[in-house]
């Protein structure tokens, strides 16, 4: 562990202006939602009201203003898959059971925030994205502008929440409640330079050892959200888990869009212009 | 713990507990030195150190025993300490009714957990099979503390003792275990303090002297670890069993934990990693017995002291200094050669050879075979469960013949070992219990929780889409699963890891039920262990709660009065379907298939 992680594993004092982040290796999760429970207990967070969802063992269902931990449980293939055979097993090498903890991205380009009208939202010291609840005035840009679905509207107090990485723990020099609870690892917390090259490293170790389709998600810098400050190491695509495959902050077509109305408002000038021009030199044709 | 019958001197009592060879040789010591634990000064060899004092065995009190027995109105009063077997215990709708003829009944758990709710909101209140008014049971609920709200330690199943210390308080009247037992026999001395029976000296003899600190006078946990650790005639503690004498000169309340308090220390409160690459950790806390954290690895090393394998040695002889030595303390007579070989009429410790690592078999040696010790042995062997759809492939037996199973009307079971025990038409699956992360075995302390109860609010049953299927299941729905015990109802999960299994020449389906539930707390849901019978396995008395029939409906179970009448039309024997069907012994549905009925 690097200098900057302090003994209690969080950033170290002098750890100022790095970027931390998290990185979730699904191959190592179990599905004990120690990481849910954690975070609900360290942040206080309501109970989120769904009871039975009979989708394998996840009944939080998505993250949102009363989940900013999540694990999801995918079941795939068919354990009777006519290898025949006897017992149980037989024919199971066709069926996995995928886990993987999600949570806030914490974005290189975070759309909640740069379309956050009051600037509830800002950007931490440890490049971490967190909602200041006594700014936030319940607008709820942010919830349509977050391609991830991550950030909502609580409806008991009508702010916005989502995760903050534990961003008062990590003033107090403390890793967040869930890489603290998460028993196997799964998730760990640290500089992202370095978790981004621990993540590296692992995805090459994990598809070595026969996990073809596995993959990082977030990592990719050029992406739309320019790469995030929570990776992920996924066993199979990001729709697999319901993470949408091609995100992009829709404040990063801007530019395009306002340069498209430009050029749109142009070429309208143009014609009205040359519609004018026209009218007095010559009439119309129908 | 003596048979009143057989045992009826100290003398007696050692003599079944010894053996000729290895250290259950020395049981003299290590009985007389529990017994000078106990009654300390009063104990002594005039009075066989007070083993009179001991309670005796009469009969078989094993907890289904004692349920049945209770049940049948012989059991007057219980206590029980972080235990729920109106939800926990196999056939739990008899431990509710059986609890309901206590004259009295003492919980100590952190909730109101159903065990001391059953008289008034159980399931058979509301099935009217009994009526508040008519349940004498006076029921006491302490409120126990939690393992953060208290000093202790846990011992895992590897042997390992860890010591953890209160964090804090215990908030309200609760109350560590250690608080009640310590005062409970307090006052009970007090009150017999004047007495001259002779029944009452037991109590009255105790050492109970243990000191008290804190406003709650709570009573040192560390004190009682001391006392179990032992010490000599000079008041030592004890460095390890090897110390322990039959002469009276030793106490120790367990000998095999005579060392977890070596030199006047805590060693269970220890911390200290694992150094090194051996991946043993032998400063952190304390494995019993004498802090060994591989048991038996003498076995480690070939017959003359060398390693099996270097890369992996843990546990050898070394020549030079006469003696074991490795990662691990040696488990072994530490100066014994590899090549020792014992007098002829030696016995207990001098009659093992350099080569009889199992110190605590009677010939020193690893079993297969088992002549001696098991209900059911000498060699292993396979059985079908006690309720099975399926014949033995291996034996004419089908299940094992020692099982205990306590037959009584309230604990009634599929056909066992006769013709068509394997092809019941009125259960034509089976079922079977497990845990999930999410809770802790009876629930007491996770469905009284937030926190895991929102992560699994409900009961469900898991069942394979071919399943589901056939029984017109719904996901996400409701269904009845029904035995000959009882019914629930649970809600449906369709998975593909509920695999059928192909046994008997035919796809058997199985139905998985998580067992944590039941009509309390924060989660509330039916009891999985409603539908299996009280059947043991000879040994240990393990309740068989892996696999019974059981049949499986669509829709919510009948309610209030119209539970017991449709529990027992379902085991009314069926008429077998013509061969070659594919739903062939698969009851015509019930009226209530699509939804509730009942009220």
């Amino acid at each position: 562990m690097s200098g900057l992680i302090g003994p209690e594993g969080g950033p170290a004092p002098g750890a100022t202006g790095v970027r931390f982040g998290f990185f979730t290796d699904s191959s190592i999760c179990i599905g004990c939602k120690a990481c849910e429970v954690a975070c609900k207990e360290w942040n206080g967070v309501p109970d989120h009201p769904l009871d039975f969802t009979a989708n394998s063992y996840d009944n939080t269902g998505t993250l949102g203003a009363n989940a900013w931990r999540h694990v999801a449980f995918v079941e795939q293939g068919t354990t009777t898959s006519g290898r025949g055979g006897n017992g149980p097993g037989a024919g199971a090498a066709d069926f996995r059971w995928l886990m993987s903890s999600d949570v806030c991205k914490h974005c290189s380009s975070p759309a909640c925030l740069e379309v956050c009208p009051t600037g509830a939202l800002f950007t931490t010291e440890f490049g971490t994205v967190v909602v200041q609840d006594d700014v936030c005035n319940g607008c709820g840009y942010c919830v349509t502008a977050c391609p991830f679905g991550v950030i909502e509207r609580r409806e008991s107090d009508g702010g916005a929440w989502k995760c903050t990485m534990c961003y008062d723990r990590m003033r107090g020099a403390r890793e967040p409640a869930c890489a603290q609870a998460c028993p196997t690892d799964s998730i760990q917390f640290g500089p992202l330079d370095e978790l981004r090259v621990r993540a590296s490293a692992r995805l090459a170790e994990v598809v070595a050892a026969g996990e073809e389709r596995a993959q990082l998600y977030g990592h990719d810098q050029t992406d739309g959200v320019g790469g995030t400050g929570a990776l992920f190491l996924l066993l199979d695509d990001p729709e697999v888990y319901r993470l949408p495959p091609d995100p992009v902050t829709p404040t990063r077509r801007l530019a395009r869009m306002w340069a498209m109305a430009g050029a749109a408002a142009g070429a309208l000038a143009a014609l009205l212009a040359g519609s004018l021009a026209g009218g007095t030199g010559g009439g119309r044709h129908r | 713990m003596p048979v009143a019958a057989s045992h009826p001197t100290l003398s007696d009592y050692i003599t079944y507990g010894t053996a000729g060879k290895g250290f259950w040789g020395n049981t003299g010591a290590y009985l007389t030195s529990l017994l000078k634990a106990w009654w300390g000064d009063a104990a002594t060899a005039d009075n066989d150190y007070c083993y009179g004092h001991l309670p005796r065995l009469t009969g078989d009190h094993s907890a289904y025993r004692t349920a049945l027995d209770m049940l049948d109105g012989k059991v007057e009063g219980y206590l029980l300490f972080g235990e729920n077997p109106a939800v926990g215990s196999a056939n739990s709708r008899l431990h509710r009714l059986a609890l309901a003829q206590l004259d009295w009944l003492v919980v100590r758990d952190l909730g109101e957990i159903e065990s001391a709710t059953f008289w008034r909101d159980g399931p058979e209140i509301e099935a009217g099979e009994l009526r508040t008014e008519g349940i004498a049971t006076e029921v006491f609920l302490l409120p126990a503390a939690a393992h953060t709200e208290k000093d202790g330690s846990f011992t895992n199943t590897e042997r390992l003792l860890q010591w953890h210390t209160k964090a804090v308080e215990p908030a309200g009247d609760c109350r560590s275990d250690l608080w009640f037992c310590f005062h409970l026999g307090r006052i009970l001395r007090e009150k017999l303090a004047m007495s001259s029976e002779r029944r009452d000296r037991s109590l009255l003899d105790l050492t109970w002297d243990y000191p008290t600190e804190g406003p709650l006078a709570e009573p040192s946990a560390a004190a009682v670890l001391a006392e179990i650790n032992g010490c000599d005639a000079d008041g030592r503690p004890l460095d390890g069993y090897g110390r322990l004498a039959d002469d009276g000169s030793t106490s120790c309340g367990c000998w095999i934990y005579a060392g977890c308090y070596a030199d006047g220390v805590n060693q269970t409160a220890r911390r200290r990693p694992g150094q090194g690459p051996s991946g043993v950790a032998p400063d952190w806390g304390w494995a019993w017995p004498d802090n060994r954290r591989i048991l038996y690895n003498r076995a480690s090393a070939a017959p003359d002291g060398t390693p099996w394998s270097q890369r992996k040695r843990y546990v050898w002889w070394d020549g030079a200094s006469g003696r074991w030595t490795g990662h691990d303390r040696p488990d072994f007579v530490v100066d014994r050669e590899p090549d020792h070989v014992p007098a002829p009429h030696a016995r207990g410790v001098a009659a093992l050879g350099g080569c009889d690592p199992f110190l605590l078999q009677a010939d020193g040696k690893g079993w297969l075979y088992a002549p001696d010790g098991l209900a059911d042995g000498p060699l292993p062997a396979h059985y079908e469960p006690h309720e099975s759809p399926v014949g033995n492939p291996l034996y004419r037996q089908r299940a094992n013949p020692a099982r205990r199973r306590f037959p009584h009307a309230a604990n009634p079971s599929g056909p066992g070992d006769g013709p068509g025990a394997g092809d019941d038409r009125r259960y034509p699956f089976v079922t079977t219990t497990y845990r999930i992360a999410e809770h802790h075995t009876a629930g007491g302390m996770s469905r009284f929780q937030r926190r895991l109860s929102e992560l699994a609010r409900e009961m469900f049953v898991e069942v394979h889409p071919e399943l589901a299927a056939l029984r017109g299941l719904e996901r996400g729905g409701w269904a009845t699963i029904v035995t000959s015990r009882s019914a629930i109802e649970a809600r449906v999960l369709v998975t593909e890891r509920m695999a059928p299994l192909e046994v008997g020449g035919r796809r058997l389906h199985q139905v998985g039920l998580p067992y944590h539930w039941g009509h309390g707390g924060l989660a509330p849901g039916d009891a999985a262990n409603d539908l299996f019978p009280i059947v043991v396995d000879p040994n240990v008395t393990i309740q068989e709660v892996k696999a019974a029939t059981c049949d499986i409906v669509a829709g919510r179970r009948p309610r209030g009065a119209a539970l017991r009448p449709f529990v027992e039309s379902h085991a009314r024997p069926r008429d077998t379907s013509p061969s070659g069907d594919e739903n062939a012994g698969v009851p015509a549905p019930f009226p209530h298939q699509n939804g509730a009925v009942g009220g």
